[in-house]
């Protein structure tokens, strides 16, 4: 036995040193570890053994097992860097016309969703602005109206950066956690009117699982102008509810809390599943499908704007969340997922 | 907020059956988390309505809504249970007022733990309580009733029956009543005998001081805390409890004096004699009042709400107006710290009118002035080019994988970190988008795609040398088409772009890479010859590390240079 395992080991050091392409390698590695390789096939024999001699073979199978395994993938290395060295040597010819395949191209089912949520507000004249992702804490929360210990907090689980490799002036940075972001610096740069809207990134402190993400897209209309009112969110609610479900579909609010509006609105749309009678997805009828409200009179005044002049509408939903909805996707983590097998179901 | 419903009843005279109030109070109030035959939970989560989290408030609120009447009344200070008693006070001292600026200990003496009768057992179990004893229960029962938290301490276990309130020192410890020993910061304010510390103020009791079976007499505590100081210890120690929650939200002195009362009446009930008190009230509290305009509560919420009306929804909620010419003076109940301008009441007139039933108007006035979108439009157009050239788009996260870290053997000092990630999947932040696509690929590449063309516009995370962080708008785009050199037909994808072929032209080769490209395939992409990106052969080595095993080829590049 112990010379059976000897013999093994010598002819297939000797063979995997001789090897020279990878198939000849991955051929060496089955003849050893396939379902009938050969030392797959050793410990069967082990049976026939004395006590005495199984505790000195088995030990020495096993260094012989992991010895082999290692000269396959330590000559598996060496065969793809005497690959790598031949890289030098080849042509670049980038430029030279070749064909381009004929594949079936699809845009991302969250652009698609935007883009057209973009179209819709266009049309009342809302127009695209940006905001950084990486925020401070006072354009995220304290100028909102959220001032640090506050419980309304506890809304946001929030990613904060490490100050390690940040400049000295850069104060208490974080991952921003809603599209509000927008919200101050818009009132800053812009004249009123506004009606501008906020659509991207947005990171809370979630474990991931089928309902929850913690990178997702959010969407955020800012709408201030004077006699602006909770009719005017109605409407809004209604007009986007109603393009994207279907114009049979009920919208509703109800109080809600946020800190930077009062009043403010959950809207609810009547389940797109049950049609309001109470089904498994919706409880008793109804989906909570955007929050909002008017601006708080102190978050207008952080921005420069007159509250007795002037009002204004915050309105936003999550992306992630209207998409589910609208697509029937089972899981949110399909979105950012890559996964060509989803995203093939859009075209 | 678990709401016992048989308590509920005891405390409102319901004019409307339970199904209606139940469909009511989501439209009115708050959304309700869970319901059950015993309870409902009020959807509390970053919740301002600090009054929802006593019974008492739950009552005021859903007798408004209902047009009920509450069953009990405010009691009068001239019948609390130390009026005219001139009892000796309690050795207590409070070392800094501003964290502790109402606070009351009382002894009470003639006690015999036992356990509580099944009423206030129901009554705990409903609101999601567990029953401990009687002496213990008795501050729970009240807290649920009036908001207001309270401690019992066994006075046998308290030196000198003296007590301090003093933040924490040093190196301190303390075994709270879940049996951990927590080692203590400065910032905590500890209830603690002229030895050692008793309590964590206004989030646990201590371990050694707890109501135990032979407990006789008690040191108890009614106080009210700096709702802040208190919110950082419970998240310090991780110990969110009812207290805690409590006392974040704001509490009353008003409230803290009526709970004190019940809580003394209540151990009066189980045989205990009051034998001293001392009540500390460093607390100046205010009736608040605040003018509300007719015009202005209907320019805000859009439709005419007769004057009667709001006067008559406000009343119901236990505001009292005086009214002015086109306005009312209002004056706020003591129990919804939450109210403080004018635009609060407008929302208390909505939900009472119903938000559900305000109309749609469409919006009015001029458009605002054009503002430059340039940004979004190109990135829409390269997309939908891009589609077309029968490239798929993806979205991946904004952070590096551990994967690709180790695999692209990135320097993760130049990556921008957060500070309290999930796990080490959402540590750094992405500076480039294609090592994600090569993932994408990877991930792809098993489940059977032997061709993929994909594509990512999204945001980069940069670090200066200055350490400040720069956002970038990059396109990348990956090919992995089973030639043994991609980056060709990858260009060819390229130049059949309209946005991108009249300013983004093949630039010099970059040569020897830092062993993540090609040798010979990875070139500059440059737009009036600067560069704004690359072009290339991802290495073998990187692809054979993320097990593809075929040639890929990647482009980057920065869109703000093509506007």
């Amino acid at each position: 036995m112990e010379e059976q395992i000897s013999q093994v080991r010598k002819d297939y050091l000797n063979k995997i040193s001789g090897a020279n392409s990878l198939k000849e390698l991955d051929d060496i590695f089955l003849d050893l570890f396939g379902k009938s390789g050969e030392i797959t096939l050793l410990p069967k024999e082990f049976s026939k053994l004395s006590p005495e001699e199984k505790q000195k073979i088995g030990p020495l199978f096993n260094q012989v097992k992991t010895e082999l395994e290692s000269a396959v993938e330590k000559k598996r290395g060496e065969v793809r860097e005497a690959g790598y060295a031949k890289l030098s040597g080849e042509q670049s010819s980038i430029g030279e016309a070749v064909d381009i395949k004929p594949r079936k191209g699809r845009l991302h089912p969250i652009t698609k969703l935007e883009q057209e949520t973009i179209e819709l507000f266009g049309k009342l004249g809302f127009q695209q602005v940006d905001a950084p992702h990486i925020d401070s804490d006072k354009l995220n929360f304290e100028l909102l109206n959220i001032p640090e210990g506050h419980p309304a907090r506890d809304l946001w689980d929030t990613f904060y950066l490490d100050p390690v490799n940040l400049g000295p002036q850069s104060g208490k940075m974080l991952l921003r956690t809603h599209t509000s972001n927008a919200q101050i610096r818009a009132m800053k740069e812009l004249k009123t009117p506004i009606r501008v809207m906020n659509i991207g990134r947005c990171f809370r402190y979630e474990n991931l699982d089928a309902r929850h993400e913690h990178t997702f897209d959010q969407f955020e209309l800012i709408y201030i102008d004077k006699h602006v009112n909770m009719t005017n969110l109605q409407f809004l609610s209604e007009y986007f509810l109603k393009s994207i479900f279907g114009l049979d579909i009920k919208v509703r609010m109800i109080p809600k809390y946020y800190p930077f509006v009062e009043p403010g609105a959950a809207v609810e749309g009547e389940c797109i599943f049950c049609k309001g009678k109470g089904c498994k997805v919706c409880g008793k009828g109804w989906l909570e499908l955007t929050g909002a409200g008017m601006i708080h009179p102190t978050v207008l005044k952080n921005g420069g704007i007159d509250p007795n002049v002037y009002s204004g509408i915050a309105w936003g939903f999550g992306i992630y969340r209207i998409a589910l909805l609208k697509y029937g996707v089972p899981d949110v983590r399909l979105f950012n997922s890559g996964n060509l097998n989803f995203l093939e179901n859009f075209s | 907020m678990k709401v016992s419903i048989n308590w509920l009843n005891e405390l409102v005279d319901l004019k409307l059956p339970w199904d209606e109030v139940l469909a009511l109070i989501p439209l009115r109030t708050i959304g309700i988390k869970e319901e059950s035959h015993d309870f409902i939970e009020l959807d509390m989560k970053g919740y301002n309505r600090a009054d929802l989290l006593s019974m008492r408030g739950v009552a005021y609120e859903i007798a408004a809504i209902t047009d009920s009447e509450v069953t009990f009344t405010e009691p009068d200070p001239g019948s609390f249970a130390w009026a005219d008693k001139n009892l000796p006070e309690v050795s207590v001292s409070v070392e800094d007022p501003n964290l502790a600026p109402f606070y009351c200990i009382a002894k009470i003496s003639g006690l015999k733990v036992e356990s509580s009768p099944t009423e206030w057992v129901k009554k705990l179990e409903d609101s999601g309580i567990r029953s401990i004893n009687n002496v213990a229960d008795i501050t729970n029962l009240v807290m649920l009733e009036y908001g207001q938290p309270s401690h019992a301490f066994d006075n046998a276990d308290i030196a000198d029956e003296t007590l301090i309130v003093r933040t924490a020192r040093e190196g301190e410890t303390l075994t709270t009543l879940d049996g951990k020993t927590r080692k203590l910061t400065r910032a905590d304010l500890l209830i603690t005998d002229p030895i050692k510390a008793v309590g964590l103020a206004g989030v646990m009791g201590g371990k050694d001081s707890e109501v135990k079976e032979n407990t006789s007499s008690i040191l108890l505590e009614v106080a009210v805390f700096d709702p802040i100081s208190i919110r950082k210890t419970a998240q310090t120690h991780n110990l969110p409890s009812e207290a805690s929650k409590r006392f974040q939200h704001g509490l009353t002195k008003v409230r803290a004096l009526q709970a004190l009362d019940a809580l003394l009446k209540m151990y009066e009930g189980i045989g205990g004699t009051i034998e001293a008190i001392s009540i500390t009230d460093n607390l100046k509290e205010e009736t608040k009042k605040i003018t509300l305009n007719k015009d202005r509560v209907n320019s805000l919420i859009g439709i005419d709400i007769k004057a009667d009306d709001i006067s008559s929804y406000l009343e119901k909620l236990n505001f009292r107006l005086t009214k002015t010419s086109d306005s009312w003076e209002v004056e706020v109940p003591y129990f919804r710290l939450d109210t403080e301008i004018e635009e609060d009441l407008i929302e208390e007139v909505a939900r009472m009118y119903g938000y559900e039933r305000i109309p749609a108007k469409p919006l009015e006035g001029d458009l605002p002035e054009k503002i430059n979108q340039e940004i979004f439009e190109l990135i829409y157009k390269i997309k939908t080019g891009l589609v077309k050239a029968g490239l798929t788009e993806v979205q991946t996260y904004s952070f590096y994988s551990t994967k690709t870290i180790n695999d692209l053997q990135l320097t993760v000092s130049d990556l921008v970190k957060v500070a309290n990630p999930i796990s080490s999947e959402t540590e750094y932040l992405k500076t480039h988008l294609w090592p994600n696509l090569v993932e994408t690929i990877a991930k792809n590449k098993k489940q059977g795609f032997e061709d993929i063309a994909v594509f990512e516009i999204g945001k980069t995370y940069q670090l200066t040398k200055s350490g400040e962080i720069q956002e970038e708008y990059k396109l990348s785009v990956a090919l992995m088409n089973g030639t043994d050199n991609p980056t060709q037909e990858l260009y060819q994808i390229l130049t059949g772009i309209s946005e991108l072929k009249e300013n983004v032209k093949l630039g010099e080769p970059i040569g020897e890479s830092d062993g993540r490209f090609h040798p010979v395939r990875y070139h500059y992409l440059t737009d009036r010859e600067n560069p704004i990106g690359k072009i290339g052969e991802v290495h073998p080595r990187v692809t054979d590390k993320f097990g593809i095993g075929k040639r890929v080829a990647i482009l980057e590049v920065l869109l703000a240079p093509l506007l």
